[in-house]
């Protein structure tokens, strides 16, 4: 996926067609990052699995940022073991909400206190959120949780706190890997832009349709399921749950 | 595997709850519309009346389920679901709570005309009762129907997200409101003059025959749904899986839904309904039977919700 071509609608193609024929001697590439500097940011995040040792910074830094409740993970990380001796391997599989474009979530929630902004990060507003668990059941993610403190639902909105005053999120900022590459998919010169135009890049349960901005270098999309297939594996979280869902 | 369900007991009693109160109150509508008062000579007022003043208080005990079991309840916030009614938007849930609390306005006004002891098809209630019924209609569907809408929105929920999990819960919704109604006349109606023992027995015929009917379109729909779960591959074959014989839930559903809940008072209706209807042979089953084979069906109805809502949770996308 080229990050630069992301979100162009059918509006913003003609807008841009119309640019170039008002200034046609204008060179191409410096009328092209002009519409789209225009454009509103839109956040995503990348995370190299091939930097990641499975440290759990990012789920640590998380969980201080935030002072989620024990046993409750905006951001956790997977472990994947398969193999049969000698023939093994370990990857690690750091996980979070993935502020999907298509977001079941907002979708359905009741009352409007999850909701879609305009950059694109999934947010909630836990002073209207009444703790339905529509949302908790409609992620394919499992990225949500009731915060027993608010009772509301809670999940990761991308540290918006933080982005909002220009810092980075705080399991970027804090992963000793540099695995984690946070920015604005929209300005082509962003880092993240550059990263996924020059890296094949995935996303998790793509079958879902939800089109998540989180995406993955080098992820194993290997899953228990495999094993019916007749390889060893096993998938581990330091969740509550320790299984994947 | 508990601490997968967040929506446990509460969730599944108010769908039970809800949609039995739907279905008396849809049935008793409909039942005074056609031969309750409504202008085809009144022979089921009684009828109506037993589902008119049973139904809000199932539907009412329910929703306030729904609320024991809120994230915000749970915290403390007794009354933050008020913010349900704040908004309205395409959420099944919001659509569900305003048709609920309409459904609950109207249900209370319908049993409303029916309080008179000496309630009778054509006391100056007739009017409104009639015009209430029309309303009543429409409500008692929608609400019974929103559940099923409200589980197959999810398309990370493969077991709940098809079409006819809908449909399944208004049948049985019917079904069970049907079989509630039964259970209030098995259990309440006094020995009958003789001149009205033709009548009563012919309004046990009719809730028999309907249910029976009812339970027939509920095992289709059920065929369907497990023979599309058992064909198919993927996320919708893994979770119909969980139902399908050396599941978690076989036991549940194969015996206390199908065989239990369906099966069984089918065959005992059958054994009273065939009889009039191919001989017109008097239709006479005891008060007991009555009462055996209306608890039964609404113990299918609740293990019916019960599968459902489980299984749902216990399943999910296979793959990452």
């Amino acid at each position: 996926m080229n990050g630069s071509q992301l979100d162009l609608t059918r509006r913003d193609i003609v807008k841009s067609l119309g640019a170039g024929a008002v200034a046609v001697a204008a060179a191409l590439p410096s009328s092209a990052g002009a519409a789209t500097a225009a454009k509103s940011p839109r956040y995503g995040m990348v995370i190299d699995t091939r930097r990641c040792s499975g440290c759990h910074a990012c789920s640590v830094a998380c969980k201080s940022e935030f002072n989620v409740p024990l046993g409750l993970t905006r951001s956790w990380v997977e472990y994947i073991e398969k193999g049969d001796f000698p023939n093994v391997s370990v990857s690690f599989l750091p996980r979070l909400c993935n502020q999907c474009r298509h977001a079941a979530c907002a979708d359905v929630c009741p009352t409007g206190a999850t909701y879609k902004r305009q950059d694109g990060i999934v947010a909630i507003d836990p002073d209207i959120c009444i703790g339905c668990k529509y949302c908790l059941q409609a992620c394919p993610y499992d990225a949500r949780f009731i915060n027993p403190v608010t009772g509301a639902a809670d999940k990761c909105d991308f540290c918006l706190h933080r982005i909002e005053k220009g810092i980075e999120p705080s399991c970027v900022n804090t992963c000793p890997g540099r695995a984690r590459i946070f920015g604005d998919l929209n300005d082509p010169g962003s880092e993240i832009s550059k990263v996924i135009s020059r890296n094949p890049v995935t996303v998790l349960r793509k079958g879902m349709g939800t089109e998540p901005f989180v995406f993955y270098i080098a992820a194993d999309h290997a899953d228990e399921h495999d094993r019916k297939r007749g390889w060893n594996m096993r998938v581990t979280t330091h969740r509550r749950q320790k299984e994947r869902r | 595997m508990t601490e997968y369900l967040n929506w446990g007991l509460p969730i599944i009693g108010y769908f039970f709850l809800a949609g039995t109160g739907a279905g008396a109150a849809t049935v008793s509508a409909s039942v005074l519309l056609r031969g309750g008062g409504g202008g085809f000579g009144g022979q089921h007022f009684r009828l109506a009346r037993y589902g008119a003043m049973i139904a809000p208080l199932p539907v009412m005990i329910g929703s306030a389920l729904l609320i024991l079991e809120l994230g915000s309840f749970e915290a403390g916030s007794y009354f933050k679901f008020l913010y349900l009614f704040s908004t309205i938007n395409l959420s099944p849930m919001s659509v569900g709570s305003w048709l609920l609390m309409a459904f609950i306005a109207v249900s209370l006004a319908y049993a409303y005309t029916f309080l008179d002891n000496d309630a009778s098809p054509n006391d100056r209630m007739a009017g409104r009762r009639r015009a209430l019924a029309w309303i009543t209609v429409p409500f008692g569907i929608a609400v019974a129907i929103y559940t099923g809408v409200l589980l197959g929105a999810m398309p990370a929920r493969p077991f709940w997200n098809s079409p006819i999990i809908a449909m399944l819960f208004m049948i049985s919704s019917l079904s069970t409101g049907v079989a509630a109604i039964l259970l209030a006349r098995a259990l309440l109606h006094a020995e009958a003059p003789a001149s009205e023992a033709k009548n009563i027995q012919f309004g046990g015929y009719l809730l028999t025959a309907s249910d029976l009917m009812l339970i027939g379109f509920e095992a289709a729909i059920v065929f369907l749904f497990v023979m599309f779960g058992y064909l198919t591959v993927g996320d919708v074959g893994y979770a119909v899986d969980v139902i399908m014989p050396g599941g978690s839930l076989a036991a549940l559903f194969w015996v206390g839904f199908v065989l239990i809940g369906l099966l069984l008072p089918a065959l005992v209706e059958l054994r009273y309904v065939l009889p009039k209807l191919l001989y017109h042979k008097d239709f006479s089953p005891s008060r007991s039977t009555e009462m055996l084979v209306s608890t039964v069906v609404l113990l299918g109805g609740f293990m019916l919700r019960y599968v459902v809502v489980i299984a749902g949770q216990i399943t999910g996308p296979v793959g990452i």
